[in-house]
C-alpha cells in the first residue's frame, strides 16, 4: 500500500514534471521562431533604383545617405552613368525610377521616353558653378570672356594661347573636358559654344579627377568641370573668372546663387518617373529629396553645391505633388 | 694518336657574355615587375592605413611586442645557426644601410614623398625577413604546428564570414527544409549502408536525397512556422560539423575525446551566437565563425597532442595576442599618438557615405563575394563540362574533328575579347532577353562566368591533355567505361592543373569593372543584397567611384582601405583555392 501510493505520487510527479518541462519547453521554442511567409507591412520599404549624371550623383547619393537611415527597410541603388547615358540605357527603357541630369532632358531623349509610355516630372535639385580651371602656375591668366572661352573650344579652335589675346603665351592649348554623354558637356555648349559645337581635340572624361589632375599637370591646360571639385581642391587648381560682358566674375557660391556668376551657373535636376512615385516609398523619398535641396549644410557644405531657394523648393514641391497625385489615382 | 697540338680544333673557348647577359636579362624582368607592383602596394598600404601619421615610437612598440616574438618563435623552430647569423646581420645591416641610403637620396636627390626611414626599413628589410623566417620556421616541427594552428583560426573564422555572407542571399528556410528532409536522410542511409556494408541502403541514398529535396521546394511555402535563424545554422551546419569533428577524433582517441572536441566548440559558438543575439550582432555569423574556427581547430590540437612532438607551437597564437595587447597597453599608457587607419572595423561594416570617416564598403564586399562564388560554381562546372567533352569524348579526325578544331580556335579567341563586349552580351541576353533583371546579382554572376570561360576552358583543357596516354590505355584495358576512366583517372590526374586556371581566371573576375557597368550594376548601395536578383554593388565599382569624388580623403585614404580589403579578400580565395589544390596534388 505505501509502496503504491508512493507510486501514484512518483507517477503525478513525473507526469507533472513532464509537462513542465513541456511547457518551459513550448515557450523557450516560441521565442525562437519565424514565420515562413515574406514580412511586409512594415513603415516603407522597397527598391529604389537611381541613375544618371556624374554631377548629381555626389548630392544624390548624400541625400539617400540620409533617407537609408531613416528608413532601414528601403534599398536604394545609385549609379553614376552620365545623364545621357541613364536617360537612354536606363530611364526611358523604364528600368530606373529616378535619372538625374546636369541639363535638361534632350528631345530625342523626350521621344524615346514617350515611346516606351515613360512619365516623368523635372525637379530642380540644386544649382552648380560650371568651373574653368587652369594651373595654379599659369599667373599669366586670371580670366576669360565668353567669347575667347568659345574660342579655345568651339568645333575649330585656335591653337596657341596667344591666338586667344595677344599678351598670352605662345604655347599649345591642351584641354580637359566633359565626354560627350556627360550634362556637363551638353551645358557647357548650350552656355559658351551655341550653334558652333564642342571641339573633338581634347581629353574627355567622366571623372572630374581626371580633368583635374591633366590640367595640374600641365601648365599651358585648361579644363571645366562642375563646382564640387573646384569647391573641395581650392589649392590644386585656378578657377578662372568668367566676363559675361560685366566684367569677371569668379565662380563660388555666393556668385553663382546670386546669379552673376553667368552663364555658366546651371540647375541641375532629377527625373522621377510618375509611375515610380505611385509606390508610397518612392513618392516620399522624392518629398524628402525636395525638401533637402534648401538644406545648406548637405547641399554646400557636405557636396559644394548652391542650395535652391525656398521659392524654387515650394514650386517643385507643387510640381512633385501634382505628380504623386496623379500616380496614385 | 693523342693530339700533339693544343691550339688545334675541338675545345676552343666560347664566350659566355652572352649567357651572363641573358641571365641579367631575366632577372630584371622578373624583378621589374614585381617592385613595380611593391612599390605600388607599400603606398596603398602606408594610405589605407595611415602609417604616414604613425610615429616612429608607436612602430617600434609594435616592432618589439609582435615582430620580435615572432621572429624570435620562427628562429627558435627552425634551429639552425646559419640562419639565426643571417637574419640577425641583415635585420641590422639592413637597419644602417636603409637608414643611411634613405637620408642620402632625401638630401642629394629627390625628396621621397610620404614615405621615413623607419617605413622605408619595416617594407624594404623587415618584412621580406620576416617573410623569409616564417617559411624557414614553419618549416621545423616547431612553427608547422604554430602555423597550422594560426592557419585554422584565421581560415576558420574567414570561411565563417564566408558561409554566413552567402546566407545573406540564399534562402535560409528552404536550406533548412532541404537539409532536414533531403540532406540528412540520404547522409544517414549512406553511412548506414557503408557501416552495415549493405548496398541497397547505398544506392538508395541518392533518391531519397532527390525526393526530400523536391519535397522541399514544394513544402517551403507550406510550413507557416520556422525555427529561428540562429536555431537553423545551429542544427543544419554547427551540429554536423562537430559531429564530424567528435566523429574524427572518436576514431582515434576514444568517446571522450571526441565528445570534448566536438562539445565545446559547439557550446561556445551556441553561447557566442546567443550573446551576439542579445548584443544585436548578426547572431549566425557569429556562430558560424565560432563553430568553423573552434571544431577544426580543437580537431588538430588533438591530433599534434596525439602526435606528442612540437607542442610548444600552439603558444604561437597566444604569442601574437599577448604581444598585439600588451603593444597596446604600452602605446595607450605611455601617450604614444597612434596612426588612424582609413581600414578599419567600421569601413567593413558599414555602408557608404558622403563623409569618408563614416564610408564604409560592406554592402560592396558582401555583393563582390556573393558574385564571386556564383562565378567559381558556375564557370567550374561549365569549363570543366567543356573541356572534358572536347578533350575526351570528340573524335579527332573527319568532319567533327574539323569541327572541334573550329571550335578551339574560337574558344581561344574569345579569351581575347575586351570584357566590355561580354557587359553588352550580359546585357542583352541575361538582362533583357532572359529577363533575370538590370544589375542584379545572378545577371552579373552570368555574365563573368561567360567572361572567364574561355580562360577556365583552355586551362583545364592543357591540364587533360597533360594526363599521359598510358594512364588512359591501362584504365581501358582494366576494363574501364570511358565515364570510369574519366572520373576515376583523368580528372583526379588533372586537378590540380584545373584548379590553377581557376585560380587565375577568378582573380579576374573579381577585379573586373567594365563589365558591371555594361550591365547596369549601381554605383553605390547603402544594404547588402539580400537575393540573388537583387540590384548589389561590387567592391571595384566603388572603388572607382570614390576615386572620383572631390574630397582627397576619399581619393587617397577610403580608395586605398577598399584596394586592401579587395586584395585580401583576392588573397583569401586564392589561399583557399590553392590549399584545395594542394590537397589534389597530394591525393593523386
Amino acid at each position: 500500500m505505501a509502496s503504491s501510493h508512493d507510486a501514484d505520487t512518483a507517477g503525478i510527479t513525473r507526469r507533472k514534471s513532464l509537462a513542465a518541462i513541456a511547457g518551459a519547453g513550448a515557450l523557450g521554442l516560441a521565442g525562437c521562431t519565424q514565420s515562413g511567409g515574406s514580412d511586409g507591412g512594415s513603415s516603407l520599404s522597397g527598391p529604389i533604383n537611381i541613375a544618371g549624371s556624374s554631377t548629381v550623383f555626389p548630392l544624390m547619393s548624400a541625400v539617400m545617405e540620409d533617407f537609408a537611415e531613416e528608413y532601414p527597410e528601403i534599398d536604394p541603388d545609385i549609379s553614376s552613368t552620365g545623364s545621357g547615358g541613364g536617360f537612354s540605357n536606363f530611364f526611358c527603357t523604364g528600368d530606373t525610377d529616378f535619372n538625374n541630369a546636369s541639363r535638361p532632358i534632350q528631345p530625342e531623349e523626350e521621344e524615346l521616353c514617350a515611346e516606351n509610355g515613360v512619365e516623368y516630372v523635372e525637379l530642380i535639385a540644386a544649382t552648380d558653378a560650371l568651373t574653368v580651371v587652369v594651373n595654379p602656375d599659369a599667373d599669366w591668366i586670371d580670366s576669360l570672356t565668353t567669347d575667347e572661352l568659345a574660342q579655345i573650344w568651339r568645333a575649330d579652335p585656335v591653337q596657341t594661347w596667344d591666338e586667344v589675346r595677344d599678351e598670352f603665351p605662345n604655347e599649345e592649348i591642351n584641354r580637359f573636358g566633359a565626354a560627350d554623354t556627360s550634362g556637363t558637356y551638353d551645358y557647357f555648349i548650350e552656355a559658351i559654344l551655341g550653334e558652333e559645337g564642342h571641339t573633338s581635340d581634347y581629353q574627355a572624361t567622366e571623372q572630374d579627377n581626371s580633368i583635374a589632375n591633366g590640367v595640374a599637370g600641365d601648365e599651358y591646360a585648361i579644363g571645366y568641370f562642375g563646382f564640387a571639385y573646384y569647391f573641395q581642391n581650392p589649392d590644386q587648381l585656378k578657377a578662372l573668372g568668367i566676363d559675361d560682358g560685366d566684367g569677371p566674375v569668379e565662380p563660388s557660391l555666393e556668385t553663382a546663387s546670386s546669379g552673376e556668376y553667368t552663364p555658366l551657373s546651371r540647375p541641375l535636376f532629377t527625373y522621377p518617373s510618375i509611375e515610380s512615385l505611385g509606390e508610397e516609398h518612392i513618392a516620399e523619398f522624392a518629398r524628402y529629396f525636395v525638401e533637402q535641396t534648401t538644406n545648406e549644410d548637405l547641399v554646400a557644405g557636405d557636396v559644394g553645391y548652391v542650395p535652391a531657394t525656398e521659392e524654387t523648393q515650394e514650386e517643385q514641391m507643387g510640381k512633385l505633388e501634382d505628380a504623386i497625385e496623379q500616380a496614385q489615382e | 694518336m693523342a693530339t700533339e697540338n693544343p691550339n688545334a680544333d675541338g675545345f676552343g673557348e666560347v664566350s659566355r657574355v652572352r649567357g651572363i647577359l641573358f641571365e641579367y636579362l631575366s632577372f630584371g624582368a622578373s624583378v621589374f615587375g614585381l617592385v613595380a607592383l611593391g612599390v605600388l602596394l607599400v603606398y596603398v598600404a602606408i594610405d589605407a592605413f595611415d602609417l604616414a601619421n604613425a610615429s616612429p615610437e608607436w612602430l617600434l612598440t609594435y616592432f618589439l611586442t609582435l615582430v620580435v616574438p615572432f621572429l624570435a618563435f620562427c628562429l627558435y623552430s627552425a634551429n639552425d645557426r646559419d640562419v639565426t647569423r643571417r637574419a640577425l646581420v641583415a635585420l641590422g645591416g639592413g637597419l644602417v644601410a636603409v637608414a643611411v641610403l634613405f637620408s642620402a637620396i632625401e638630401a642629394l636627390l629627390v625628396p621621397i614623398p610620404r614615405l621615413n626611414w623607419q617605413l622605408a626599413y619595416l617594407f624594404v628589410v623587415a618584412a621580406p625577413v620576416t617573410a623569409y623566417l616564417a617559411y624557414v620556421g614553419s618549416r621545423g616541427r616547431l612553427g608547422a604546428v604554430g602555423f597550422g594552428l594560426l592557419g585554422r583560426l584565421v581560415g576558420g573564422v574567414a570561411v565563417g564570414l564566408a558561409v554566413g555572407t552567402l546566407f545573406l542571399v540564399l534562402d535560409a528556410l528552404l536550406w533548412f527544409l532541404a537539409y532536414t528532409i533531403g540532406v540528412l536522410p540520404a547522409v544517414g542511409l549512406y553511412a548506414l549502408g557503408r557501416v552495415r556494408s549493405s548496398p541497397r541502403a547505398r544506392t538508395a541514398a541518392a533518391p531519397v536525397g532527390l525526393v526530400g529535396l523536391t519535397a522541399a521546394v514544394f513544402l517551403r511555402d507550406v510550413v507557416a512556422t520556422y525555427p529561428s535563424d540562429l536555431i537553423i545554422y545551429l542544427w543544419t551546419i554547427a551540429i554536423p560539423v562537430a559531429a564530424a569533428g567528435a566523429f574524427l577524433v572518436a576514431g582515434r582517441r576514444g568517446r571522450t575525446a571526441g565528445a570534448v572536441v566536438g562539445g565545446v566548440p559547439l557550446a561556445a559558438a551556441t553561447a557566442g551566437g546567443f550573446l551576439a543575439a542579445g548584443a544585436g550582432l548578426p547572431a549566425p555569423t557569429v556562430l558560424l565563425a565560432i563553430v568553423l574556427t573552434g571544431v577544426p581547430t580543437a580537431v588538430y590540437v588533438s591530433r599534434v597532442v596525439d602526435g606528442g612532438e612540437g607542442l610548444a607551437g600552439l603558444g604561437l597564437p597566444l604569442l601574437l595576442a599577448a604581444g598585439a595587447i600588451a603593444g597596446a597597453l604600452i602605446v595607450e599608457a605611455l601617450g604614444v599618438p597612434a596612426p588612424n587607419p582609413w581600414l578599419d572595423a567600421s569601413f567593413l561594416t558599414q555602408a557608404p557615405s558622403r563623409t569618408p570617416e563614416q564610408a564604409g564598403l560592406y554592402p560592396a564586399i558582401v555583393g563582390s563575394v556573393i558574385i564571386i562564388a556564383m562565378v567559381a560554381v558556375l564557370s567550374f562546372a561549365l569549363g570543366v563540362g567543356t573541356s572534358v567533352f572536347l578533350e575526351e569524348y570528340t573524335p579527332e579526325s573527319g568532319a567533327l574533328g574539323t569541327l572541334t578544331r573550329i571550335l578551339q580556335v574560337n574558344i581561344a579567341n574569345l579569351a581575347a575579347v575586351p570584357s566590355v563586349v561580354y557587359g553588352l552580351l550580359g546585357l542583352g541576353l541575361f538582362a533583357n532577353l532572359l529577363g533575370l533583371g538590370i544589375g542584379t546579382a545572378v545577371t552579373a554572376a552570368l555574365t563573368l562566368s561567360l567572361l572567364i570561360l574561355p580562360i577556365t576552358i583552355i586551362s583545364a583543357q592543357e591540364a587533360i591533355r597533360s594526363v599521359p596516354d598510358d594512364l588512359r590505355r591501362g584504365s581501358d584495358a582494366m576494363g574501364a567505361t570511358r565515364w570510369q576512366t574519366t572520373k576515376n583517372v583523368v580528372l583526379p590526374e588533372a586537378m590540380p592543373g584545373i584548379l590553377t586556371g581557376t585560380i587565375l581566371a577568378l582573380g579576374r573576375a573579381i577585379g573586373e569593372t567594365a563589365p558591371l557597368i555594361m550591365i547596369g550594376a549601381a554605383t553605390t548601395v547603402f544594404r547588402a543584397p539580400d537575393s540573388l536578383f537583387s540590384r548589389f554593388s561590387a567592391m571595384p565599382m566603388q572603388i572607382y567611384t570614390w576615386a572620383g569624388f572631390p574630397q582627397a580623403d576619399f581619393r587617397y585614404g577610403v580608395v586605398a582601405a577598399g584596394v586592401i580589403t579587395l586584395l585580401i579578400i583576392l588573397v583569401g580565395m586564392n589561399g583557399t583555392a590553392i590549399l584545395l589544390r594542394n590537397r589534389a596534388e597530394r591525393g593523386s
